[in-house]
């Protein structure tokens, strides 16, 4: 076996023992089967509803995938960041005696056992919704795997390991890729122009001849099409044109001379995918390739001790290049924007509408609870020694270390309570409650981090800390719930908010008092 | 022997290395020096194949691009990245599977020996300090018994034991005839090491100097008159506070 497959080899078995010790690794197996089957059998009865159960079907689905996977790979390929190497394979592989387009293809055989995952789930969906024989499937897999695969690797090692290619040809290959896609387009719009918006019309477009015209994404169609709908003279033209592109794309990826000119943009890729990691772990959102830009700033200092905690984030809010506003206060603006879209279009919220101040707040946990991973600076703080060496009491440095997200929650509550408390009419007292529960609950989720950090220590790892932070939240919500009801059963809509508000508060208050002694604690 | 001919490197507009040129024989201790920013980097991962450079690098007269030539040379990286998934004892496998070169169990315990990481065989190298991970990647870079080695800061993170018997490993590879280039701003540790040396900054060399040549200069004077950087005080004081 050669030194490739050994790492292969070596690092799944590896990587699969390491999973098996972890508990959550079962959980998320469980989690996975149960998509695997569940989903397919729920999907079924809205599919025979809606009369899309068939081969045919099956394969407008992958016409639509194949609209922007196939475009989508050619330009990652083209701007030669498309394959994950790490800073090890930099290290070992890069310096080796092994020729680079093998180096290239064993990148892209990483994403094999996730191809054959999704493969396994088409076929297991194409059995059960599309209601398509085995033996197409059986070919449906088989293409996808061996033939897919061997085209797209040729491609990669074309665009990728190429050291003719220059920037300017490179360019011209993620033009020729949009182009593609513009054709599509093009292609849907003339068809929308012709026939109008309806299933019937989009499900003739995605079956027309026309796309399977079109270069490289059509040909790939018009196979699809001829293993699941049955040969016409259109799609045998196309899948004829496919192989012969895959044997010439072959051949030319055989006798390309490749040297490991694109080492450097690999290493450039493994640097930036490696800070994408390390920023995940620390719950950050952070987009591969996608450097944060910082502005010149400056604020006056004042205070001492835990202050310089705040007047620090300050100045980085103020470099940044979106002040306090992240994606959290997109969401809030959204959601916002959706509830007073959907009354006003609803004209209320029919049998619920006495309740629906109370749906406001329901929204915005539900929001808070499921970006509760992203912890931002504070998460940061949280990992920064300097929080915990900083002379002042741990009161203190909290209050500072928090502040800032806490005016962020605050304006995010008033960015999506304000248009909603509008068109529904709400009382200002109710208003103001809605947006006190934002903040209470923002407040919960920066402070449950910590407790939960406290709870799970540092061995249990990152997953666990989340799962503890989540359970935490949750009795805060369901606290929260309790006093909506009590509220409601004793003096009504305002009387449930406050409740709802003065409970959540009290957890809050119980979780920042607990991650006070784990500043306490540390120092000590 | 390791030659470097009209080495030019660009980012962008920057030039990071300009028509760089040297050579160090078989048996040699080279060692590069310069401040921060001086573009030994760039020399570092041009000699290594990791960027695309104008200019030609040979070792032992082969094209660096040559499956040859990379048999031939070993590289350890400033900073050691190993493969998270791999047992220290798989990495040794791996490459010696990578360069063709078999290993037996006896020397590779003694390597193991050597760097003391026969406790640590089965440890992956996710679960190894930095230090540790030196000495693996040092391992990985000795199983290649090579004609060219190159050190980027190969003391960095090393315990005392370590470093002597990095040096010792250094001057054994010298006397087989290996040629060694070492990077590194610790002067005082390639001191009894050195056999040449060339003195970067921004992007050139400003100078190679044979030890022969120096007869009682210091590499740390020869260092501090060589780049014009202001020499800190005995005392420990800086020049600003001056």
């Amino acid at each position: 076996m050669g030194a490739i497959g050994y790492l292969y080899k070596r690092t799944l078995i590896n990587r699969t023992k390491m999973a098996l010790k972890k508990p959550v690794t079962y959980l998320y197996l469980a989690l996975l089967l149960f998509y695997f089957l569940a989903l397919p059998a729920s999907l079924k009865v809205v599919m025979q509803g809606t009369g899309l159960d068939s081969a045919r079907d099956m394969a407008g689905v992958l016409t639509v995938l194949s609209f922007w996977l196939i475009p989508a790979n050619l330009i990652a390929y083209a701007k030669r960041r498309g394959l994950v190497y790490r800073h090890s394979d930099v290290h070992f592989l890069f310096p080796a005696p092994i020729s680079p387009k093998r180096v290239l293809l064993y990148a892209h055989l990483k994403t094999l056992l996730m191809q054959v995952l999704l493969n396994l789930f088409a076929v297991v969906c194409g059995g059960t919704l599309f209601h398509v024989e085995g033996w197409r499937l059986a070919v449906y897999f088989v293409f996808s795997i061996f033939v897919e695969n061997l085209l797209e690797a040729g491609i990669m090692l074309l665009l990728y390991g190429s050291e003719r290619i220059r920037e300017r040809q490179q360019g011209m290959v993620i033009k020729a890729a949009y182009g593609l896609v513009v054709i599509l387009l093009g292609m849907g719009v003339y068809a929308y122009l012709q026939e109008g918006l309806s299933m019937d019309a989009l499900s003739r477009f995605l079956h027309s001849d026309m796309i399977q015209l079109v270069p490289l994404v059509g040909w790939y169609i018009a196979a699809v099409h001829l293993l699941f709908v049955g040969a016409t003279t259109v799609n045998v033209a196309g899948t004829a044109c496919y192989g012969l592109l895959l044997i010439a794309v072959v051949a030319a990826a055989w006798r390309m001379d490749c040297k490991g000119g694109f080492y450097e943009d690999a290493m450039k890729f493994a640097e930036d995918y490696e800070e994408v990691l390390e920023s995940r772990r620390q719950g950050n959102v952070k987009r591969l390739g996608k450097k944060e830009r910082f502005g010149k700033a400056r604020i006056r200092w004042r205070g001492h001790g835990a202050s310089a905690l705040f007047y620090r984030q300050l100045l980085e809010y103020k470099k940044s290049r979106y002040f306090i506003f992240d994606i959290s206060t997109v969401v809030a603006v959204l959601a916002g924007a959706a509830v007073a879209y959907l009354y006003r279009k609803e004209g209320g919220f029919g049998a619920l509408d006495p309740y629906r101040a109370l749906v406001l707040p329901a929204v915005a946990a539900y929001m808070i609870f499921i970006f509760a991973g992203f912890g931002g600076k504070w998460a940061k703080e949280l990992k920064s020694p300097y929080t915990y060496l900083l002379p002042d009491s741990p009161f203190r440095k909290l209050m500072a270390a928090t502040m800032m997200q806490h005016v962020q929650a605050l304006v995010n509550g008033c960015l999506m309570m304000a248009p909603c408390a509008l068109v529904m009419g709400l009382a200002l007292p109710e208003a103001l409650l809605c947006v006190l529960f934002y903040v209470l609950m923002s407040a919960g989720k920066l402070y449950s981090l910590a407790v939960a950090q406290i709870l799970t220590g540092s061995a249990l790892g990152a997953t666990a800390r989340q799962l503890m932070q989540m359970l935490l939240l949750s009795i805060a919500i369901g606290a929260a719930v309790m006093g909506a009801v009590m509220g409601m059963a004793v003096g009504g809509r305002l009387m449930a908010l406050g409740i709802m508000d003065l409970f959540l508060g009290l957890f809050t208050v119980i979780y920042m008092v607990i991650a006070t002694l784990n500043f306490y604690h540390i120092e000590a | 022997m390791l030659e470097v001919m009209h080495l030019t490197k660009k980012y962008g507009k920057t030039l990071a290395a300009d028509d760089i040129g040297f050579t160090v024989p078989d048996g040699r201790v080279g060692i590069l020096l310069g401040p921060n920013g001086a573009g030994k980097s760039t020399v570092i991962k041009s000699i290594a194949g990791l960027l695309r450079f104008k200019g030609t690098i040979r070792i032992q007269g082969r094209d660096s691009h040559t499956m040859e030539a990379k048999r031939s040379f070993a590289y350890v990286p400033e900073l050691p990245y190993l493969y998270e998934a791999l047992t220290v004892r798989e990495h040794l496998e791996f490459i010696s599977r990578a360069y063709g070169i078999p290993l037996s169990e006896e020397e590779a315990a003694s390597l193991f020996r050597r760097f003391e990481l026969t406790d640590k065989l089965d440890k992956l190298g996710s679960e190894l300090s930095k230090g540790m991970m030196q000495k693996v990647s040092i391992c990985c870079a000795l199983v290649i018994r090579p004609k060219v080695i190159l050190l980027d800061e190969p003391m960095v993170g090393l315990d005392p034991a370590a470093i002597k018997e990095l040096k010792a490993q250094i001057l054994e590879l010298k006397a087989q005839g290996c040629t060694v280039l070492i990077s590194t701003h610790m002067l005082e540790m390639v001191k009894e090491l050195w056999d040449v040396t060339f003195v970067m900054d921004r992007g050139h060399i400003l100078g190679t100097y044979a030890r022969e040549a120096l007869a009682n200069e210091d590499l740390e004077e020869l260092y501090f008159s060589v780049t014009g950087q202001d020499r800190p005080r005995e005392d420990g004081r800086q020049a600003w506070e001056r």
